[in-house]
């Protein structure tokens, strides 16, 4: 968060935005310390409903979009930390978006909109489904109906297994955590089978613009 | 005692309004939680009066059909039909089968009458065939409304990340 809150402060008067949205059915309690430890002076967001990976098809966080001056997509799901940190992370990303905020549409790292569409992250029918199972869920949530509100979470994730954000905001008040056993175990099977956890980065230029 | 009294002139007025056995509702939609105060009894599906439907999705029911913006889906108004009906002259519309005709996905709490609806699949296809930012409003951290339509002109970088 640091990363981007200077990159903001460097070119935000170059027509640049960020719009930070936390993914977090705990609401302000949750999510709010961590953005104020940041002093973010963009724009900070909490989404208890997960409403932006809903309409963007993203499954994961930390997941970045580009988004033009007209409204045009030019980059999408791509698991976008700010910096390496250790045992995960990386470095390449926050170079690209900087050359993006300073150059727009010549930056060489801007998709197509072919690329873009080859890009979004494909849903199921039933996945479809799971995007109102979920905000029933986070309304039972939100009134401290615990058991509704898992069978609901539940339910959106057997209808959405791709999604990690469903299993890991539902884990997180079970015994083991977002990031505990059947977390790792979930994770070294997809990896096992030869899937990424975070759709890998493509940093090339684009030279055919 | 007058508790009892004031009891028997709501019931009274819900026999004359013709409501009686009505039962409220509560629908989920994108960011929106509609109370709604009255729907027509139904085991599996929402029927809610036109004034309802609009606050609920923005469709509005006009002699041709129920309409969002150019889209009109026609709905047969003076007989019963799957998706309208007149009892005891209140007009209940059909929410879920207007859904499932616009492949809307839906689940409910039947127990707690909660209805939660997935985003238009309309509304996804120029996200999913074109490559355009789906357009939200979430309320910031300030209490401010936030509308990504209104970035228009600027460069937009949107990121998700969570506590957990």
């Amino acid at each position: 968060m640091p990363v981007w809150q200077a990159i903001y402060e460097e070119l935000k008067t170059n027509n640049f935005e960020i719009i930070s949205v936390a993914q977090d059915s705990g609401g302000e309690a949750a999510a709010g310390p961590i953005f104020d430890a940041a002093n973010v002076s963009y724009t900070a967001i909490i989404d208890v409903n997960h409403h932006i990976s809903a309409l963007y098809n993203l499954v994961n966080v930390p997941s970045g979009v580009w988004i033009d001056e007209e409204g045009r997509i030019v980059r999408i799901n791509e698991g976008t930390y700010a910096k390496n940190h250790g045992s995960f992370g990386t470095d390449e990303y926050a170079p690209i978006v900087r050359d993006w905020a300073v150059n727009g549409a010549d930056s060489p790292y801007v998709w197509d909109k072919d690329q873009v569409l080859e890009h979004i992250f494909q849903r199921t029918e039933d996945a479809e489904r799971a995007q109102p199972a979920f905000l029933l869920g986070t309304h039972y949530f939100t009134h401290e109906n615990e058991e509704k509100a898992e069978y609901y979470w539940t339910m959106a994730q057997e209808l959405d297994p791709d999604s990690w954000n469903y299993l890991r905001q539902d884990l997180l008040y079970e015994e083991g955590g977002s990031a505990g056993p059947e977390w790792r175990a979930r994770r070294s099977a997809e990896e096992g089978r030869g899937e990424t956890y975070y759709a890998p980065l493509e940093i090339e230029e684009q030279v055919n613009q | 005692m007058k508790r009892l009294k004031i009891l028997g002139s709501l019931v009274a007025g819900l026999l004359i309004s013709g409501i009686v056995g009505a039962q409220g509702a509560t629908v989920l939609y994108n960011e929106r939680v509609i109370e709604v105060a009255n729907t027509l009894p139904d085991a599996t599906d929402l029927w809610v009066a036109p004034e309802d439907l609009t606050r609920i999705n923005d469709f509005v029911l006009k002699p041709e059909g129920a309409c969002l913006d150019a889209l009109c889906i026609p709905v047969l108004q003076d007989r019963d039909s799957e998706m309208f009906v007149r009892r005891s002259g209140q007009a209940w519309f059909n929410v879920t089968v207007l859904a499932d005709k616009l492949q809307q996905a839906h689940v409910t709490d039947y127990e707690d009458g909660i209805w939660s609806f997935g985003v238009m699949p309309l509304e996804r296809t120029p996200f999913l065939k074109g490559g355009i930012a789906p357009d939200f409003e979430l309320t910031d951290r300030d209490g401010k409304l936030v509308k990504l339509s209104d970035f228009r002109g600027k460069k937009v970088l949107l990121l998700t990340w969570a506590s957990w």
